[in-house]
């Protein structure tokens, strides 16, 4: 195989560095001997397919040397039929007319390797899902579809080229960005795993949102020894080294070989800082404390709870005034003067799981800003914890409200015409998941705390999806939860009322009573906000990462590539992808760790070779494919020598950054680009071999 | 679709699916046994974003009669290919109408992995745009001198 590292140590990776080339016309050698194996997979295709009239059709095609049909192409029979023509016939390409290929491509592949072929030189035609299966009360319908997708596939092997997998040298260390539960979890297994790991949290604190909460459902642990606990253990890891108030500024390179520049923000305090309590309480400024969601201030130098990870206060320099008084109250361990530091450092991958934002209502949504005893529930987690604000009292003005309405789906599925696009322009249309059961958890934990509080919960679906998750519906029915059901075009209205025995009125037409329209006082509204990306558009412009709809990351495939990024080498763990769980998020995060480290396992990483080309006799270096690429460094202008003493600039496909996604090819004017083994005149091949195959006209 | 009678009128429809989204997706409505006319012929690529407009119009004159671009949509994993292809498909008409092949010939589509039914309600609305036209040939002037 071809080792391509297109960079000197230290270069630019992103800029091929390849010496100038003579330019020299590209001659593939076509392929002169094809075998064509049609499957009968059982009966699934020779039910509905007359196979045998398939491989007699393709036998008498111009260069299939064999075609043979096969009862199962993928069993030891049919991989040793493809092997044995290979040794015997000397073919050089193979079709296999069987399943999807999303099943067999790769066991054909290695079929090809073990006969001494490039894997590269096989194409699949899928006359299963897309034949017989489909087609399954049409069979001769289906026979002339086989044949014609056969005809096609044969076209476009005598046209394939050998390739060999890309491959770059890969450093055996991985950056987690993140340090919630995620990032925490991610880097405990990569490090188990004898993968090095840098762990970076942009805040002071690791431990993310869920130290922000009480218990955890479904197992109802105390969150926060829970997640101490994660942290204990990956702190214990020696080749894990922890940097709190970082974030990435700059980011190279490639899958294998990434250099990240980190900048860490000075915490403002040491070790050597003995006297915290008299430092914060000398701060004169206050502002917002964002880690009990606003319900309470904090000052410039904080701490969010005692023992918090580290065990130190740290400074807001974007609030504090460097007016020293915390300085003096402490007489040391306070360096007000610090300034950011910038570090490069290495990695073969990186895993994202830098979270999510709760959805903040608007001014008005729900009486929301209107009155203060309209909250989230994510500030009612904050009352409810007993080293919260409020003690875990949930109290308003000093007193336990008599009676509570929880409203779901605020900021979460959200329709057009009838909810407000966010800051963003976009609306959240989709489900957050997880608010349902962390409504009804707070539902229980409130009447079970406080007996003589009526508990109102107005939903307009309802469903604790996960594994044990469902009790938490069935108890808050048994604990007295009154239930009531809004439509989306009706939702509920929240009033204040001046001078009534309660402060607020949400009144709901209730679809559970048959649209009776239904009056509820109540002391605290509780808006069940939902989940939203955090905003990490810096990072995604420097990575290119792919971005959904939704605005969360998005994977390549959600069941096949569930946690890998588009872009090789980046990784998804957690709630940057989707609105999740812990348990969810955890899971994400260790399959996006076991990613890791299979793909540095040796000091190398391969990847599929299916990349743009150039063909340098045609390329006249116009630079219209630099314009059209979105990926930094996939493709160059290099100096080429096209005759003796002649040098001119013609594109460069960097293998390792190009996506193959194929972008530049349609912007050469002289058809100088392709993507390996996707090429256009090979379309064009199956275009006409399609075409040339009579029409099916109701045919059955 | 399943289970109706087949007429495919006589015409080809050729699907461009994107490995990650359609390509799967079609093959899921395989899998589900749900019928579409055979008459369809599915070509996979890594993104529909590398056809210039000159492959649209071989298809067509090569007797393809309707074209669907089944592509992955806003959720394309490569970075602002959803917008370069769309950008392209003005320029496809532009060349359509000027060879009297009608545009609606041609559609972008997103369709995702799972979106079996999706996918056979764009295949049967092209169907019957090819009906009502007929096949391609019929329209298709010479090429301009």
């Amino acid at each position: 195989m071809a080792e391509r590292r297109s960079k000197p140590k230290g270069a630019d990776k992103a800029t091929p560095a390849t010496p100038a080339t003579r330019a020299t016309p590209q001659q593939p050698v076509r392929g002169e001997k094809v075998g064509v194996y049609v499957c009968h997979c059982g009966g699934n295709i020779s039910d509905v397919v007359d196979v045998d009239r398939v491989a007699t059709e393709a036998s008498q095609l111009e260069g299939v040397a064999v075609a043979r049909h096969i009862m199962f192409m993928c069993s030891d029979e049919g991989q040793k039929a493809i092997v044995d023509d290979i040794e015997a016939l000397g073919l050089d390409r193979v079709v296999v007319a069987a399943c999807t290929p999303k099943l067999h491509e790769a066991t054909f592949r290695r079929a090809l390797q073990r006969g001494g072929m490039n894997p590269y030189l096989f194409l699949p035609a899928n006359i299963r899902e897309q034949a017989s299966w489909a087609h399954p009360h049409s069979p001769k319908a289906a026979t002339e579809k086989a044949i014609a997708l056969v005809r096609a596939a044969v076209a476009k092997a005598e046209m394939l080229e050998p390739l060999d997998k890309v491959r770059v040298a890969a450093v055996h260390r991985s950056l987690v960005i993140g340090g919630g539960v995620a990032g925490l979890r991610a880097a405990l297994d990569l490090a188990r795993q004898g993968v090095g790991v840098t762990l970076i949290e942009k805040s002071p604190f690791l431990g993310g949102r869920s130290v922000q909460l009480h218990t955890v459902f479904p197992t109802e642990d105390p969150a926060r020894p829970l997640v101490h606990r994660l942290i204990d253990e990956v702190k214990a890891e020696r080749n894990v080294s922890i940097l709190t108030n970082t974030e990435v500024v700059a980011l190279t390179g490639y899958v294998g070989d990434f250099t990240i520049t980190l900048r860490t923000t000075p915490r403002g305090v040491s070790r050597d800082l003995r006297k915290s309590a008299e430092a914060i309480a000398a701060c004169p400024v206050k502002v917002a404390n964002e880690f009990n969601d606003g319900i309470d201030e904090r000052k410039a130098i904080y701490q969010p709870y005692p023992g918090s990870e580290p065990d130190l206060p740290a400074i807001d320099w974007a609030t504090c005034t460097r007016c020293g008084d915390c300085l003096t109250a402490a007489g040391a361990g306070i360096d007000l003067n610090a300034e950011p530091v910038e570090t490069r450092i290495e990695a073969g991958a990186i895993v994202v799981a830098t979270g999510f934002d709760h959805y903040q209502p608007r001014p008005g949504e729900y009486g929301y800003a209107a009155s203060p005893r309209v909250v989230t529930l994510p500030q009612v987690h904050r009352m409810l914890d007993p080293e919260g604000p409020t003690g875990g009292r949930l109290e308003i003005d000093g007193r336990v409200p008599r009676s509570v309405a929880f409203i779901h789906c605020v900021g979460s599925r959200q329709i057009e015409g009838v909810d407000e696009p966010g800051p963003a322009g976009k609306l959240h249309e989709y489900c957050s998941r997880v608010c349902c059961t962390a409504t009804l958890q707070a539902a229980n934990e409130l009447r079970k705390k406080y007996p003589d509080t009526a508990v109102y919960d107005l939903y307009r679906d309802i469903r604790t999806y996960g594994r044990d998750q469902e009790p938490y519906y069935v108890d808050s029915s048994k604990k007295g939860v009154v239930f009531m059901r809004f439509a989306n075009e009706d939702r509920p209205k929240v009033e204040v009322v001046e001078g009534a025995n309660y402060p607020l009125k949400v009144t709901v037409t209730d679809t559970l009573t048959f649209g009776a329209e239904i009056e509820v006082p109540v002391d605290l509204v509780i808006l069940s906000v939902g989940v939203q990306p955090r905003d990490i558009s810096e990072f995604i412009d420097m990575t290119h990462a792919p971005v959904g709809a939704d605005g969360f990351l998005l994977e390549v495939h959600p069941k096949l590539r569930p946690v890998e990024s588009a872009i090789p080498g980046l990784l998804l763990a957690g709630t940057v992808q989707a609105p999740m769980d812990i348990t969810e998020s955890t899971s994400a995060a260790s399959a996006a760790a076991a990613k890791v480290t299979a793909l540095l396992a040796s000091d190398h990483v391969e990847m599929e070779p299916f990349v743009a080309k150039v063909d340098p006799s045609r390329c006249d270096g116009c630079g219209l494919c630099l314009d059209a690429c979105h990926y930094a460094g996939a493709i160059a202008l290099q100096d080429v020598e096209i005759e003796e003493g002649v040098v001119e600039k013609r594109a460069y496909v960097n293998p390792v950054a190009c996506k193959g996604c194929g972008a530049c090819v349609p912007s050469c004017p002289v058809s100088a680009l392709d993507v390996a083994s996707w090429e256009i005149d090979q379309y064009k091949a199956m275009i006409d071999a399609i075409t040339a195959q009579p029409l099916i006209a109701g045919a059955r | 679709m399943t289970g109706t009678p087949i007429d495919t009128q006589g015409t080809r429809m050729l699907v461009i699916a994107t490995l990650l989204c359609s390509y799967p997706g079609i093959d899921a409505t395989g899998q589900a046994h749900m019928e579409y006319p055979p008459n369809t012929y599915v070509i996979p690529t890594p993104d529909p974003v590398m056809f210039p407009e000159s492959f649209y119009m071989h298809c067509f004159e090569k007797g393809v009669d309707g074209i669907l671009i089944a592509s992955c949509g806003t959720d394309s994993p490569y970075e602002g290919s959803y917008d370069q292809l769309a950008a392209r498909i003005p320029k496809v008409y532009a060349l359509m109408k000027a060879r009297g092949i009608s545009i609606r010939r041609l559609k972008l589509t997103a369709i995702c992995s799972v979106c079996t039914k999706a996918f056979l309600k764009e295949v049967s609305d092209m169907e019957a745009v090819m009906a009502e036209l007929g096949p391609v040939s019929g329209e298709m002037t010479a090429v301009p001198a």
